[in-house]
């Protein structure tokens, strides 16, 4: 019996790769695995898992799987691979996913393919071929991989949850050996929720560094309010500047919207991969070389400061609305 | 403490292109060079060494022909550096190349400290530093920032996206760094010139590791079938008046042609 695996301690990620693992059943796949470290999940946590496609939910209880230690979690992903006996795992590459993936797979002697964007599987041979981004998503690499298990992270937003109402979990309690932490985890952080899904937003206005100053965000907060959409973000305006929690690229968020507006954004192919997927891409932006609108269907070469304001003058003098 | 930089000679992606009809990736004219993410690494290592005492010693996989591109690296506080010559090595598998890498870190002998880059700014797999952790059966203190060092261990925050753990290691170690970890130096002239005269290493990743061929192989579990770039299609319509009012309307009727707006 084939068997696929899905683990991601992000529950967004865990149902994108739950709805691309059942339907990747059509590949001959009997079996969609997946699991929860640490305290006992709700029955209606476990309930929602077989909603999104769970077959079978492997549980690991244990003191150390509490909350997030790279040493623990990759113990319990190694010793979930060794009794699940999966013909491929789909890890969620976040930052812990990345660390203990690549650490399990070392432990294990398996093959890892990184950013895989699809996948195929011959169920005669349990052969399978991952489709995965490379060059930071310039391109993509075609690999067999020659481990069974198969091993392959995948990024956030790559595949699309899909609701199964009727599908009931199995629930499997078991226990893995957990050595003693070397690493000694003093304090978690957690960022606060800012309850936004920017996945599901119609319409993003993307803030690159062009954007000067934090009060700038009143203007641009008031041009995605007209077009219902949400404000985003590159890497450095969060991680440098710290204006939002998450940022949009490779590293970050890849969403797909009707519309992305982006403002000050110079077009890194590391940042355009997190709005690639846009039907409508436009770039604002006062540098007329910028990389930004090779990759945009419309371009405005000029100052935002100048544009913002003209351009959401004209949404309300002509009653332009998204929905 | 003896501090191990791991840098990685890379493509800059920025410069490869797609050809739009074969979708082929053209590598002519991108030039491979120390990546940015080790200008951090460099940077990280060297204030570990400065502020705690240590030296700090490059290690890189990459053709011995590359070696005046580490001139800058050299210069920026590492007190030799040491050339795994490859041209091939780890192309398609990070397994290859931590094995490489942790073989290289076990013959310097007696390292306290492996720093690496998250990720490299070409192959981006983020595979190579816990690889490398596991087969030294080292600790990882990934994505750190705010590093310090203090009674035989190393403290730092863990920057995970969702949040920031702050965790506490013994040494030996392997630490990866992010770019926002810290703000490279500039080397100054005379760094520049000390430079010239550090001892470079040539190491044959067969004769003088001890790995073989069938071991290296064994290692290799990604087969590359094909490669392709991704060719992205759009308009690429710029406005250019100079009247911003004339332009906002131009766009609004561009969106509403496009079909993601609606007027009243």
């Amino acid at each position: 019996m084939a068997k696929i695996l899905v683990y991601s301690e992000e529950m967004g990620v865990l149902e994108e790769l739950l709805g691309k693992a059942n339907a990747a059943k059509s590949q001959g796949f009997d079996e969609v695995l997946t699991a929860v470290f640490g305290s006992p999940p709700s029955t209606e946590q476990l309930a929602e898992m077989g909603t999104w496609g769970a077959d079978l939910i492997y549980t690991i209880q244990d003191p150390a799987l509490e909350s997030y230690h790279p040493e623990t979690y990759t113990d319990a992903l190694t010793g979930l691979i060794l009794e699940a006996k999966p013909d491929l795992v789909l890890i969620g590459a976040t930052k812990r996913g990345l660390e203990i993936s690549g650490r399990a797979a070392e432990r294990l002697g398996l093959g890892l393919a990184s950013w895989c964007m699809d996948f195929s599987f011959d169920s005669q041979t349990n052969d399978v071929t991952a489709e995965c981004m490379i060059y930071t998503g310039l391109g993509k690499k075609t690999y067999r991989i020659h481990s069974h298990p198969a091993l392959a992270t995948v990024a956030p937003g790559t595949f699309r949850p899909q609701a199964q109402p009727d599908n009931q979990a199995k629930v499997v309690d078991i226990t893995v050996p957990i050595s003693e932490p070397v690493l000694q985890v003093l304090e978690n952080n957690e960022k606060a929720e800012t309850g936004r899904r920017l996945q599901d937003a119609p319409v993003v206005v993307d803030v690159g560094q062009g954007v000067r100053e934090r009060s700038d965000l009143a203007m641009v907060e008031e041009l995605a309010q007209l077009l219902d959409g949400q404000v985003a973000c590159s890497r450095p305006v969060s991680s440098e500047r710290d204006w939002f929690p998450e940022w949009l690229g490779l590293s970050g968020l890849k969403l797909a919207p009707d519309l992305c507006i982006t403002l000050g954004i110079s077009g890194s192919i590391q940042h355009v991969i997190g709005i690639r997927d846009s039907e409508v891409i436009v770039a604002v932006n006062n540098d007329e070389g910028a990389g930004i609108f090779a990759q945009a269907d419309y371009g405005v070469a000029a100052d935002l400061y100048d544009f913002v304001p003209a351009f959401m003058n004209a949404l309300k003098t002509r009653g332009i609305y998204k929905n | 403490m003896k501090i191990v930089a791991c840098i990685k000679y890379s493509h800059d992606v920025s410069e490869i292109k797609v050809d739009p009809t074969t979708k082929e990736l053209r590598f002519a004219g991108v030039p491979q060079r120390v990546g940015n993410i080790d200008q951090n690494v460099l940077e990280a290592a060297a204030v570990v060494a400065e502020q705690y005492g240590g030296t700090v010693h490059g290690l890189t996989l990459a053709p011995h022909s590359a070696r005046e591109a580490f001139r800058e690296a050299l210069a920026m506080g590492l007190a030799d550096l040491t050339i795994v010559d490859s041209e091939q090595l780890g192309a398609d598998d990070p397994a290859v190349t931590a094995a490489v890498l942790s073989a290289a870190i076990a013959k310097l002998g007696d390292v306290d400290l492996v720093v690496c880059g998250e990720t490299s700014d070409d192959g981006v797999s983020y595979q190579v530093p816990p690889r490398v952790a596991e087969r030294l059966q080292w600790p990882l203190l990934s994505y750190a920032r705010n590093i310090v060092y203090a009674e035989g261990q190393l403290t730092a925050d863990r920057d995970l996206d969702s949040g920031m753990q702050k965790a506490r290691t013994p040494l030996p170690a392997v630490m990866t760094v992010t770019q926002e970890t810290n703000t490279p130096r500039r080397p100054t002239l005379m760094d520049a010139l000390k430079a010239k005269k550090k001892p470079v290493t040539i190491w044959q990743p067969l004769e003088d590791l001890g790995l073989s061929a069938e071991q290296i192989e064994a290692r290799d579990k990604l087969e590359c079938l094909s490669e392709e770039g991704i060719v992205v299609h759009r308009k690429q319509q710029v406005f250019t008046d100079s009247d911003m009012d004339v332009v906002a309307n131009q766009l609004i009727d561009a969106l509403l042609a496009a079909g993601v707006v609606k007027e009243h």
